[in-house]
Protein backbone atom coordinates (compact mmCIF):
# COMPACT_ATOMS: atom_id res chain seq x y z
CA UNK A 1 0.00 0.00 0.00
CA UNK A 2 2.71 1.97 1.01
CA UNK A 3 4.91 1.21 -1.96
CA UNK A 4 1.82 2.07 -4.47
CA UNK A 5 1.62 5.19 -2.70
CA UNK A 6 5.36 6.29 -2.76
CA UNK A 7 5.16 5.41 -6.29
CA UNK A 8 2.27 7.09 -7.22
CA UNK A 9 3.31 10.78 -5.58
CA UNK A 10 6.94 9.82 -7.53
CA UNK A 11 5.02 9.17 -10.71
CA UNK A 12 2.85 12.21 -10.11
CA UNK A 13 5.93 14.30 -9.32
CA UNK A 14 7.60 13.28 -12.52
CA UNK A 15 4.68 14.33 -14.66
CA UNK A 16 4.58 17.57 -12.96
CA UNK A 17 8.44 18.34 -13.70
CA UNK A 18 7.25 17.20 -17.14
CA UNK A 19 10.01 15.94 -20.09
CA UNK A 20 13.44 17.38 -20.45
CA UNK A 21 14.18 19.91 -22.68
CA UNK A 22 14.59 18.63 -26.40
CA UNK A 23 18.12 17.26 -26.48
CA UNK A 24 20.52 17.86 -29.47
CA UNK A 25 23.26 15.49 -29.05
CA UNK A 26 26.10 16.63 -31.37
CA UNK A 27 27.70 13.76 -33.06
CA UNK A 28 30.94 16.29 -34.39
CA UNK A 29 31.19 17.43 -31.27
CA UNK A 30 30.82 13.98 -29.66
CA UNK A 31 33.18 12.25 -32.23
CA UNK A 32 35.86 15.88 -31.94
CA UNK A 33 35.62 15.11 -27.99
CA UNK A 34 36.44 11.14 -28.62
CA UNK A 35 39.52 12.09 -30.45
CA UNK A 36 40.54 14.95 -27.87
CA UNK A 37 40.08 12.12 -25.10
CA UNK A 38 42.17 9.46 -27.09
CA UNK A 39 44.65 11.71 -27.84
CA UNK A 40 44.60 12.84 -24.02
CA UNK A 41 44.49 8.99 -23.07
CA UNK A 42 47.78 8.79 -25.15
CA UNK A 43 49.31 11.98 -24.24
CA UNK A 44 48.90 11.35 -20.07
CA UNK A 45 51.08 8.38 -20.31
CA UNK A 46 53.39 9.70 -22.65
CA UNK A 47 54.15 12.94 -20.99
CA UNK A 48 53.79 11.01 -17.34
CA UNK A 49 56.79 8.98 -19.52
CA UNK A 50 58.83 12.06 -20.99
CA UNK A 51 58.30 13.77 -17.26
CA UNK A 52 59.69 9.97 -15.92
CA UNK A 53 62.47 9.99 -18.12
CA UNK A 54 63.37 13.87 -17.09
CA UNK A 55 63.01 13.15 -13.38
CA UNK A 56 65.26 10.29 -14.03
CA UNK A 57 67.79 12.12 -16.64
CA UNK A 58 67.50 15.34 -13.20
CA UNK A 59 68.14 12.63 -10.74
CA UNK A 60 71.36 11.11 -12.58
CA UNK A 61 72.49 14.17 -13.35
CA UNK A 62 72.03 15.06 -9.84
CA UNK A 63 73.62 12.35 -8.29
CA UNK A 64 76.29 12.68 -10.87
CA UNK A 65 76.80 15.68 -10.00
CA UNK A 66 76.87 15.02 -6.36
CA UNK A 67 79.52 12.03 -6.78
CA UNK A 68 81.62 15.20 -8.33
CA UNK A 69 81.15 17.73 -5.25
CA UNK A 70 82.23 14.50 -3.72
CA UNK A 71 84.98 13.64 -5.67
CA UNK A 72 85.94 17.56 -5.05
CA UNK A 73 85.62 17.75 -1.70
CA UNK A 74 87.93 14.56 -2.07
CA UNK A 75 90.54 15.98 -3.90
CA UNK A 76 90.56 19.42 -1.80
CA UNK A 77 91.01 17.04 1.04
CA UNK A 78 93.74 15.69 -0.87
CA UNK A 79 95.41 18.72 -1.94
CA UNK A 80 95.31 19.82 1.49
CA UNK A 81 96.91 17.13 2.96
CA UNK A 82 99.95 16.98 -0.17
CA UNK A 83 100.08 20.83 1.26
CA UNK A 84 100.49 19.43 4.52
CA UNK A 85 102.92 17.05 3.69
CA UNK A 86 104.86 19.05 1.35
CA UNK A 87 104.79 21.73 3.83
CA UNK A 88 106.26 19.39 6.98
CA UNK A 89 108.68 18.04 3.93
CA UNK A 90 109.98 22.16 3.34
CA UNK A 91 110.30 22.16 7.12
CA UNK A 92 112.57 18.90 7.06
CA UNK A 93 114.74 19.57 4.25
CA UNK A 94 115.20 23.05 6.05
CA UNK A 95 115.96 21.67 9.05
CA UNK A 96 118.76 19.07 7.18
CA UNK A 97 120.41 21.85 5.36
CA UNK A 98 120.85 23.88 8.15
CA UNK A 99 122.14 20.98 10.21
CA UNK A 100 124.73 20.14 7.08
CA UNK A 101 125.19 23.86 6.90
CA UNK A 102 126.36 23.53 11.05
CA UNK A 103 128.32 20.41 9.87
CA UNK A 104 129.92 21.87 7.34
CA UNK A 105 130.93 25.24 9.47
CA UNK A 106 132.26 22.92 12.05
CA UNK A 107 134.41 21.00 9.46
CA UNK A 108 135.62 23.92 8.37
CA UNK A 109 136.07 25.27 11.60
CA UNK A 110 138.01 22.35 12.69
CA UNK A 111 140.12 22.84 9.58
CA UNK A 112 141.12 26.34 9.46
CA UNK A 113 142.13 24.90 13.37
CA UNK A 114 144.00 22.28 12.32
CA UNK A 115 145.43 24.95 9.70
CA UNK A 116 146.16 27.68 12.39
CA UNK A 117 147.36 24.79 14.65
CA UNK A 118 149.87 23.91 11.14
CA UNK A 119 151.04 27.39 10.91
CA UNK A 120 154.13 27.70 13.07
CA UNK A 121 154.65 29.65 15.74
CA UNK A 122 156.57 33.11 14.32
CA UNK A 123 158.81 33.60 17.63
CA UNK A 124 160.03 30.07 17.30
CA UNK A 125 161.01 31.07 13.36
CA UNK A 126 162.67 34.18 14.52
CA UNK A 127 164.26 32.09 17.46
CA UNK A 128 165.26 29.62 14.73
CA UNK A 129 166.10 32.34 12.24
CA UNK A 130 168.39 33.90 14.95
CA UNK A 131 169.48 30.31 15.85
CA UNK A 132 170.90 29.77 12.03
CA UNK A 133 171.99 33.06 11.52
CA UNK A 134 174.63 32.23 14.82
CA UNK A 135 175.30 29.15 13.67
CA UNK A 136 176.29 30.36 10.66
CA UNK A 137 178.51 33.06 12.15
CA UNK A 138 179.75 30.71 14.29
CA UNK A 139 180.47 28.11 11.58
CA UNK A 140 182.20 30.91 9.26
CA UNK A 141 184.41 32.21 12.43
CA UNK A 142 185.56 28.42 12.63
CA UNK A 143 186.43 28.12 8.98
CA UNK A 144 188.21 31.40 9.58
CA UNK A 145 190.49 30.38 12.76
CA UNK A 146 190.85 26.89 11.35
CA UNK A 147 190.81 26.83 7.69
CA UNK A 148 192.37 29.90 7.04
CA UNK A 149 194.37 30.92 9.97
CA UNK A 150 192.88 34.06 10.47
CA UNK A 151 192.46 34.83 14.60
CA UNK A 152 191.52 38.12 14.37
CA UNK A 153 188.76 37.77 11.90
CA UNK A 154 187.48 34.91 13.57
CA UNK A 155 187.38 36.65 17.12
CA UNK A 156 185.93 39.22 15.95
CA UNK A 157 183.15 36.70 14.28
CA UNK A 158 182.86 34.84 17.59
CA UNK A 159 182.45 38.31 19.61
CA UNK A 160 180.04 39.27 16.98
CA UNK A 161 177.58 36.25 17.80
CA UNK A 162 178.26 36.87 21.68
CA UNK A 163 176.89 40.56 21.18
CA UNK A 164 174.08 40.01 18.30
CA UNK A 165 172.61 36.59 19.83
CA UNK A 166 173.54 36.30 23.32
CA UNK A 167 170.58 34.17 24.05
CA UNK A 168 171.43 31.46 21.71
CA UNK A 169 173.54 28.27 22.52
CA UNK A 170 176.12 29.69 19.48
CA UNK A 171 176.82 32.37 22.46
CA UNK A 172 177.89 29.81 24.17
CA UNK A 173 179.69 28.28 21.12
CA UNK A 174 181.27 31.40 20.72
CA UNK A 175 182.47 31.82 23.54
CA UNK A 176 184.12 28.49 24.28
CA UNK A 177 185.80 28.91 21.27
CA UNK A 178 187.24 32.47 22.39
CA UNK A 179 188.62 31.07 25.58
CA UNK A 180 189.83 27.81 23.17
CA UNK A 181 191.61 30.70 21.12
CA UNK A 182 193.07 32.52 23.85
CA UNK A 183 194.24 28.79 25.66
CA UNK A 184 195.71 27.86 22.12
CA UNK A 185 197.33 30.88 21.98
CA UNK A 186 199.02 30.91 25.49
CA UNK A 187 200.43 26.85 24.79
CA UNK A 188 203.62 26.88 23.02
CA UNK A 189 205.71 23.79 22.68
CA UNK A 190 209.41 23.39 23.40
CA UNK A 191 210.45 25.62 20.21
CA UNK A 192 208.46 28.04 21.22
CA UNK A 193 205.67 26.97 18.64
CA UNK A 194 201.97 26.43 19.13
CA UNK A 195 200.65 23.35 20.04
CA UNK A 196 196.71 23.58 18.83
CA UNK A 197 196.39 23.76 15.64
CA UNK A 198 192.94 25.02 14.88
CA UNK A 199 192.27 22.59 12.13
CA UNK A 200 192.78 19.36 13.64
CA UNK A 201 189.79 20.03 15.89
CA UNK A 202 185.87 19.22 15.00
CA UNK A 203 184.03 22.31 14.47
CA UNK A 204 181.05 20.55 16.29
CA UNK A 205 181.10 18.15 18.77
CA UNK B 1 13.70 -9.46 -29.81
CA UNK B 2 13.79 -7.20 -33.37
CA UNK B 3 14.91 -4.44 -31.05
CA UNK B 4 18.16 -6.36 -30.07
CA UNK B 5 19.28 -7.52 -33.28
CA UNK B 6 19.09 -3.78 -34.44
CA UNK B 7 21.33 -2.68 -31.47
CA UNK B 8 23.32 -5.39 -32.42
CA UNK B 9 23.32 -4.45 -36.31
CA UNK B 10 24.01 -0.94 -34.86
CA UNK B 11 27.12 -2.20 -32.65
CA UNK B 12 28.31 -4.18 -34.70
CA UNK B 13 28.21 -1.29 -37.87
CA UNK B 14 30.17 1.14 -35.48
CA UNK B 15 32.66 -2.01 -34.66
CA UNK B 16 33.46 -2.06 -38.04
CA UNK B 17 34.69 1.73 -38.06
CA UNK B 18 31.00 2.95 -39.59
CA UNK B 19 30.67 6.21 -37.75
CA UNK B 20 27.13 7.30 -38.72
CA UNK B 21 25.98 3.84 -36.80
CA UNK B 22 26.60 5.87 -33.65
CA UNK B 23 24.01 8.67 -34.69
CA UNK B 24 21.23 5.50 -34.88
CA UNK B 25 22.09 4.68 -31.18
CA UNK B 26 22.10 8.35 -30.29
CA UNK B 27 18.54 8.88 -32.47
CA UNK B 28 17.09 5.54 -30.56
CA UNK B 29 18.13 6.13 -27.15
CA UNK B 30 18.96 10.28 -26.50
CA UNK B 31 15.38 10.52 -25.13
CA UNK B 32 15.26 7.83 -22.90
CA UNK B 33 18.93 8.77 -21.72
CA UNK B 34 17.75 12.52 -21.26
CA UNK B 35 14.71 11.22 -19.23
CA UNK B 36 16.64 9.15 -16.75
CA UNK B 37 19.35 11.81 -16.47
CA UNK B 38 16.78 14.43 -15.51
CA UNK B 39 14.87 12.00 -13.25
CA UNK B 40 18.39 10.97 -11.55
CA UNK B 41 19.74 14.61 -10.76
CA UNK B 42 16.58 15.74 -9.55
CA UNK B 43 14.41 16.89 -12.19
CA UNK B 44 16.73 19.69 -13.27
CA UNK B 45 15.13 20.22 -16.62
CA UNK B 46 18.21 21.11 -18.76
CA UNK B 47 20.39 18.02 -18.63
CA UNK B 48 22.38 18.76 -22.25
CA UNK B 49 25.69 18.68 -21.00
CA UNK B 50 25.44 15.34 -18.91
CA UNK B 51 23.45 13.98 -21.87
CA UNK B 52 26.74 15.07 -23.94
CA UNK B 53 29.03 13.50 -21.56
CA UNK B 54 27.23 9.98 -21.45
CA UNK B 55 27.17 9.81 -25.40
CA UNK B 56 30.92 11.05 -25.24
CA UNK B 57 31.61 8.08 -22.92
CA UNK B 58 29.44 5.31 -24.83
CA UNK B 59 31.21 6.72 -28.19
CA UNK B 60 34.38 6.06 -26.71
CA UNK B 61 33.40 2.84 -24.84
CA UNK B 62 31.03 1.50 -27.11
CA UNK B 63 34.47 -0.97 -29.18
CA UNK B 64 34.43 -2.56 -25.74
CA UNK B 65 30.43 -3.36 -25.12
CA UNK B 66 30.41 -7.31 -25.56
CA UNK B 67 26.66 -7.00 -25.90
CA UNK B 68 26.21 -9.28 -22.45
CA UNK B 69 23.52 -7.05 -21.54
CA UNK B 70 21.12 -4.96 -23.71
CA UNK B 71 22.64 -1.78 -25.33
CA UNK B 72 19.74 0.23 -23.88
CA UNK B 73 21.18 -0.88 -19.95
CA UNK B 74 24.31 -0.48 -21.30
CA UNK B 75 23.79 2.78 -21.72
CA UNK B 76 21.58 3.39 -18.71
CA UNK B 77 24.23 2.28 -16.61
CA UNK B 78 26.32 5.08 -18.01
CA UNK B 79 24.01 7.66 -17.58
CA UNK B 80 23.72 6.22 -14.08
CA UNK B 81 27.77 6.46 -13.37
CA UNK B 82 27.46 9.94 -15.22
CA UNK B 83 24.78 11.54 -13.28
CA UNK B 84 26.94 10.58 -9.72
CA UNK B 85 29.65 12.01 -11.43
CA UNK B 86 27.99 14.80 -12.08
CA UNK B 87 26.11 15.68 -8.83
CA UNK B 88 29.29 14.67 -6.91
CA UNK B 89 31.14 17.97 -8.86
CA UNK B 90 28.19 19.72 -8.36
CA UNK B 91 28.31 19.56 -4.80
CA UNK B 92 32.11 20.04 -4.79
CA UNK B 93 31.80 22.98 -6.61
CA UNK B 94 29.11 24.23 -4.44
CA UNK B 95 31.19 23.90 -1.31
CA UNK B 96 33.57 25.60 -2.87
CA UNK B 97 32.16 28.70 -3.96
CA UNK B 98 29.35 28.94 -1.92
CA UNK B 99 29.01 29.33 1.82
CA UNK B 100 27.50 26.59 4.08
CA UNK B 101 24.37 28.62 5.26
CA UNK B 102 23.66 29.44 1.44
CA UNK B 103 23.33 25.79 0.21
CA UNK B 104 20.27 24.74 -1.53
CA UNK B 105 18.88 21.80 -3.25
CA UNK B 106 17.69 22.80 -6.73
CA UNK B 107 16.03 26.12 -7.51
CA UNK B 108 12.25 25.02 -6.83
CA UNK B 109 10.13 25.13 -10.10
CA UNK B 110 6.36 26.05 -10.27
CA UNK B 111 4.21 23.47 -10.56
CA UNK B 112 0.86 22.71 -11.99
CA UNK B 113 -1.46 23.47 -9.85
CA UNK B 114 -4.09 21.33 -11.12
CA UNK B 115 -2.32 17.34 -10.31
CA UNK B 116 0.05 18.92 -7.34
CA UNK B 117 0.70 22.15 -5.56
CA UNK B 118 4.03 23.31 -5.62
CA UNK B 119 4.88 22.79 -2.15
CA UNK B 120 4.37 19.48 -2.42
CA UNK B 121 6.17 18.66 -5.65
CA UNK B 122 9.28 20.43 -4.05
CA UNK B 123 8.80 18.51 -0.86
CA UNK B 124 8.56 15.41 -2.91
CA UNK B 125 11.58 16.60 -4.82
CA UNK B 126 13.55 17.59 -1.97
CA UNK B 127 12.90 14.16 -0.62
CA UNK B 128 14.32 12.11 -3.52
CA UNK B 129 17.25 14.54 -3.42
CA UNK B 130 17.98 14.25 0.16
CA UNK B 131 18.00 10.44 -0.45
CA UNK B 132 21.93 8.68 -0.96
CA UNK B 133 22.29 7.91 -4.30
CA UNK B 134 22.79 4.55 -3.64
CA UNK B 135 18.84 4.62 -2.26
CA UNK B 136 17.57 7.57 -4.64
CA UNK B 137 18.85 4.90 -8.14
CA UNK B 138 16.83 1.70 -7.71
CA UNK B 139 13.84 4.18 -6.82
CA UNK B 140 14.22 6.03 -9.85
CA UNK B 141 14.77 2.93 -12.10
CA UNK B 142 12.37 0.72 -10.15
CA UNK B 143 9.23 3.44 -9.86
CA UNK B 144 10.09 6.06 -12.47
CA UNK B 145 11.74 4.07 -15.30
CA UNK B 146 9.45 0.65 -14.52
CA UNK B 147 12.37 -0.96 -15.16
CA UNK B 148 12.54 -5.01 -14.19
CA UNK B 149 14.83 -6.14 -10.92
CA UNK B 150 16.81 -8.15 -12.93
CA UNK B 151 17.67 -5.10 -15.22
CA UNK B 152 17.91 -2.51 -12.31
CA UNK B 153 20.47 -5.06 -10.61
CA UNK B 154 22.41 -5.56 -13.61
CA UNK B 155 22.62 -1.95 -14.58
CA UNK B 156 23.72 -1.23 -10.49
CA UNK B 157 25.63 -4.32 -10.81
CA UNK B 158 24.48 -5.47 -7.71
CA UNK B 159 22.31 -8.66 -6.05
CA UNK B 160 18.22 -8.62 -6.50
CA UNK B 161 18.53 -9.05 -2.93
CA UNK B 162 20.69 -6.49 -2.00
CA UNK B 163 18.66 -4.22 -4.27
CA UNK B 164 15.51 -5.12 -2.50
CA UNK B 165 17.14 -4.27 0.38
CA UNK B 166 17.85 -0.68 -1.01
CA UNK B 167 14.38 -0.42 -2.37
CA UNK B 168 13.07 -1.17 0.86
CA UNK B 169 15.29 1.51 3.18
CA UNK B 170 14.65 4.04 -0.05
CA UNK B 171 10.94 3.77 1.00
CA UNK B 172 11.60 4.12 4.55
CA UNK B 173 13.12 6.85 3.86
CA UNK B 174 10.56 8.60 1.60
CA UNK B 175 7.86 7.52 4.35
CA UNK B 176 9.31 9.20 6.65
CA UNK B 177 10.15 12.24 5.10
CA UNK B 178 7.04 11.96 2.87
CA UNK B 179 4.68 10.89 5.78
CA UNK B 180 1.81 13.64 5.69
CA UNK B 181 1.48 13.48 2.09
CA UNK B 182 1.16 8.93 1.92
CA UNK B 183 -1.09 9.21 4.80
CA UNK B 184 -3.71 12.30 2.94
Amino acid sequence: MTEERIKNLLQKADEIAGQPEPIFVDISAVRRRARKKRLASLAVPLTAAAMLLVALGIWKFVAKTGETVQEQEKIASLQAQIQQLQARTDATLRLIQEVLEDERRQRRLNELQTELANIPDPLEEIQKQVDNTAFILVYQADRMYRELNLKDTAVQAYNRVIELFPETRWADVARQRLSEIQKNYQKKDSKGDLLWKPQNAPLFS
Amino acid sequence: MAEKNDDECLVNQFNQGNDSAFDGIVKKYSADVAVLANRLLGWPGDVEDVVQDIFLAAFVGLKKFRGQCSLKTWLFTITINKCRSYRYKQMLWRRQTIPKRSFRLPQDRPADRELMDSETFNRIRRAMMALPAKYREPVVLRYLQELSTTEISRILDISENALQVRLSRARERLRRDLAELIEQ
